[in-house]
């Protein structure tokens, strides 16, 4: 009775993760001529985009060193401006690298194998941006190091180590480290493959140091095999551990909007919620430019959408529960700060959050976006933008009104919060730009492995699969 | 045409000493709740409560399968769908529950929330109207999801049609967050609020990862015992119980996850309105059981998972399956059973229907998913995805 018909028109199955025809010489010639080709026009204008923004960064570092973060926004019950607000998009914008790198390399999900590269990369250089708020806010950051490092000195001074604060130093470097690691690892066969391929001696030389004398043999493989596996299984914890302990720099203390126990998996979500939006930002742009359709396919922007929209979702179930529990609670000031929030002076910025992470994100229910660049696109500065607000709301509607109505006040941001934080957009910018120029930006070893083999191809023949089904 | 059924010899043997033990301790239950009708309801809350999360659990794995399709859920799959089938019996089983409300929960004595703000404050909420007509919408949603799911699945192994496989996609996408805003708010209803002064926004969420959880273990106990099915040998079922093993494992680390993040938050904030949850099952004999979720919900099932050939021999994941269900219902105890001191200092004093109400509900639970079981094949026999999935299997 059952006919073979159904599992041709499985309307189901997934869309293949490589495209067709590739083989494993033109994977690594597409791959490698990104970098060996001449350097295209549009990449010397975005370095110097790059550049420009960068000098904005200069300027603002340089007046906030000659005059104190006075200079910034912040006030008194808003002591925690938009340092702690560009610190935790930063952050939480790392997140899908190691997201990708890690747990998906444990689940086994090989259509993470095209873009991991370039998300460990932006995970690398968000940390970096996300680390300039924390230390210029301390003001001296030269000496930042005496009271943020708790190394033994003669004065028995110590970090107060019930501090998510110190948390977060461990939990930040830790981060940055085993991420440099992995992201390191990962490129050394890649390194081998340029430098046999380099054409000028200077970058046989470079490509020949940084490959640390990769041979490819099966003892290099296995131990390269090894090494990936247990950094992904130090890495996953640390998805876990970085993102709740910044979400402990609020929720251990008292003031309504932050105490909030569902803080942790709420910041988590948001951070991956972040994170894929900021690999989409960049990954589409680039594979338009330099027409890498075959390596990130409809399969990777369907994937991609999909775990955009489970996470966009725990953010409003995050929420949600804030405004139910607000008022479960029976707690005034619980009450009061969620009415502030949504109808007081910063309702705009909050309801600007719900359209930008709430309701816009809803589109990917459909098909048809999940596969149109350009809604994605458009979609993931949506969340971009809805992310940042996010952190805005928690850091200043939760402050500028808590327990003491005489110490109420407004905050408002000044133009050298702003050029700060557009600098260190150029600082990211800088690097990603760099890093397509110099570094393989697919991992070429892992993309040859999901060519085809002859005889050995992963979708089974229909004749199997109705075998499978006859009976 | 007929339905395929499946037939096993552990089944009949579950179903008929489910039923046996079930009555047994139906009688002795019936003899607690006469003498003590106050303690029957208080038992009676954890028991079922534990039943109910392992169903809903069910059903939350049955559509995190349908969105992910991965091997391990084909195997499971009929489990999941037996698992949220016995929701209709757990609605009876509800029953007593609304018998119990007033010697449950404080918010339904008139005289009480009259004299407290608080509870007037959130009567809007907590009253017996609220809370029997949210359980009916809740029970109609969850039986209702599992109703269409498991008509599409057995649908599909007669038919082979392949539009269901996207109808089942196409529920379970919506399906999983409708699930979790209804836990979250059931579990408001039904136990947050025997305690209503008291409130957590990761609450639902520790409810729906422990729900998993206990799934997971009850799905590797029923693999375990039933690898010599047929069905299960030739799709050699026993070579994915790793795979479920580290499902288990990332359950089990998430609950922790989320129970420690509850703690360190409440904990130092330290405020009048949260803490005394805390300080009251940190005495008193509850701090010994607290320390025994640290070590035996957490502490050793992570160890032992962790390794590789431990989740491969069958035994041991067996007994750690076990540990965990055992252990789901000592968080479950640790969790609601203080809540009925009203104020006095809370004494650590279990009673004898604090076993035998769990163990008679199992009974008929268990029987009840083997009658379920039986329904059906034991593994999907049409999925378009299950041929492709097991076919890439390639070491």
């Amino acid at each position: 009775m059952a006919s073979t018909a159904p599992e041709k028109e499985d309307p189901t199955a997934p869309a293949p993760v490589l495209g067709p025809g590739q083989t494993y010489t033109t994977v690594t010639q597409k791959i490698s001529s990104i970098i060996t080709s001449r350097t295209p026009l549009g990449w010397i204008i975005g370095v110097a985009l790059a550049l420009g923004l960068m000098q904005c960064f200069a300027l603002g570092v340089t007046w906030l060193l000659i005059k104190g973060v006075g200079v910034w926004g912040l006030n008194v019950p808003v002591g925690w401006g938009w340092a702690i607000i560009n610190f935790v998009w930063w952050i939480g914008i790392g997140h899908a690298g190691t997201l990708i790198s890690a747990i998906l390399l444990l689940m086994r999900q090989n259509w993470r194998n095209s873009i991991n590269r370039f998300a460990e990369a932006m995970t690398i250089f968000a940390v970096i941006c996300a680390m300039q708020f924390p230390l210029l806010h301390t003001g001296r950051p030269w000496i930042a190091a005496y009271w943020l490092l708790p190394y033994p000195n003669s004065m028995g001074v110590w970090p107060q180590f019930r501090s998510p604060l110190i948390w977060d130093v461990f939990a930040v470097s830790t981060y940055f480290t085993v991420s440099l690691i992995f992201w390191y690892i990962g490129l050394i066969p890649d390194f081998a493959t340029l430098r046999d391929k380099a054409k000028q001696k200077v970058s046989r030389v470079i490509y020949g140091i940084l490959s640390m004398g990769w041979r490819g043999s099966a003892k290099h493989w296995h131990n390269y095999e090894m090494t990936s596996l247990l950094l992904a299984g130090i890495s996953t914890p640390l998805v876990l551990s970085v993102h709740s302990i910044v979400s402990f720099d609020f929720s251990v203390g008292l003031v309504p909007g932050w105490h909030a126990t569902i803080f942790p998996p709420y910041f988590v979500a948001g951070a991956v919620f972040a994170g894929f939006a900021m690999v989409l930002t960049l990954a589409l742009p680039l594979r338009a430019v330099y027409g890498l359709h075959d390596f990130i396919t409809d399969r990777h922007l369907n994937n991609m959408s999909k775990v955009m929209l489970a996470t966009g979702l725990i953010v409003a179930y995050g929420y949600g529960m804030e405004q139910f529990y607000a008022w479960y609670s029976a707690s005034t000031y619980e009450g009061y700060m969620m009415q502030n929030r949504t109808w007081g002076p910063y309702s705009f910025e909050y309801w600007m959050l719900i359209l930008c992470n709430v309701a816009v994100p809803q589109l990917l229910w459909i098909k048809w976006v999940r596969l149109n660049p350009i809604m994605l696109f458009i979609v993931s500065m949506f969340i971009n933008v809805g992310m940042w607000l996010e952190r805005f709301i928690i850091v200043v509607t939760s402050l500028h009104r808590d327990y003491m109505p005489s110490s109420w006040d407004m905050y408002r941001s000044t133009p050298w919060d702003w050029l700060l934080y557009i600098g260190t957009i150029g600082i990211f910018l800088l690097g990603m730009l760099l890093f397509i120029r110099v570094m393989p930006v697919i991992n070429i070893v892992e993309i040859r492995l999901l060519v085809p083999r002859k005889g050995h191809d992963k979708k089974p023949d229909h004749d199997a699969s109705a075998d499978a089904s006859a009976d | 045409m007929a339905t395929e059924s499946f037939d096993h010899p552990f089944l009949n043997k579950i179903r008929t000493l489910g039923l046996l033990f079930g009555a047994l301790f139906l009688v002795l239950t019936v003899i607690g709740a006469i003498s003590n009708p106050q303690q029957f309801y208080q038992s009676y809350i954890i028991g079922y409560v534990y039943w109910l999360c392992i169903s809903l659990g069910c059903l939350s794995l049955l559509m995190l399968h349908h969105l992910i399709s991965g091997r391990w859920g084909f195997v499971i799959r009929r489990l999941l769908e037996s698992g949220a089938r016995t929701l209709p019996l757990m609605v009876i089983l509800f029953i007593p529950i609304i018998f119990g409300m007033h010697n449950l929960y404080e918010w339904t004595h008139a005289d009480v929330v009259a004299n407290d703000p608080i509870l007037k404050f959130k009567s809007p909420y907590l009253n017996e109207t609220g809370f029997i007509s949210r359980a009916v919408f809740y029970f109609v949603l969850w039986i209702g999801m599992t109703w269409l799911l498991t008509k599409w699945s057995r649908t599909q192994d007669e038919t082979g049609e392949p539009g269901l496989k996207s109808k089942m996609i196409n529920l379970s996408g919506p399906g999983i967050p409708v699930l979790i805003l209804s836990v979250t708010f059931a579990s408001t209803d039904w136990v947050m609020s025997l305690e209503p002064h008291w409130f957590s926004t990761i609450f639902g969420f520790i409810f729906v990862v422990g729900q998993a959880l206990a799934a997971m273990a009850m799905c590797i106990i029923w693999v375990v015992n039933l690898s010599d099915a047929d069905a299960f040998s030739e799709i050699e079922a026993s070579k994915y119980l790793s795979d479920l093993g580290t499902l288990m494992f990332a359950f089990t680390v998430l609950w922790s996850y989320v129970s420690f993040s509850q703690f360190l938050i409440i904990w130092s904030a330290n405020l009048a309105e949260e803490a005394p949850w805390y300080i009251k099952r940190g005495q008193g004999g509850w701090d010994i059981m607290a320390v025994a979720l640290i070590l035996f919900h957490f502490a050793l099932p992570f160890f032992l998972l962790l390794q590789r050939a431990i989740k491969r021999r069958a035994a041991l994941l067996l007994a750690i399956a076990v540990l965990m269900l055992v252990m789901r219902y000592v968080d479950l105890y640790w969790y609601i059973a203080p809540s009925f001191s009203h104020g006095g200092p809370v004494g650590f004093h279990p009673h004898f229907l604090d076993l035998t109400i769990p163990l008679s509900i199992g009974g008929f639970w268990l029987a009840y998913f083997a009658m379920q079981l039986k329904g059906a094949a034991l593994v999907p026999l049409h999925d378009p995805r299950m041929a492709e999935t097991f076919a890439g299997e390639g070491h």
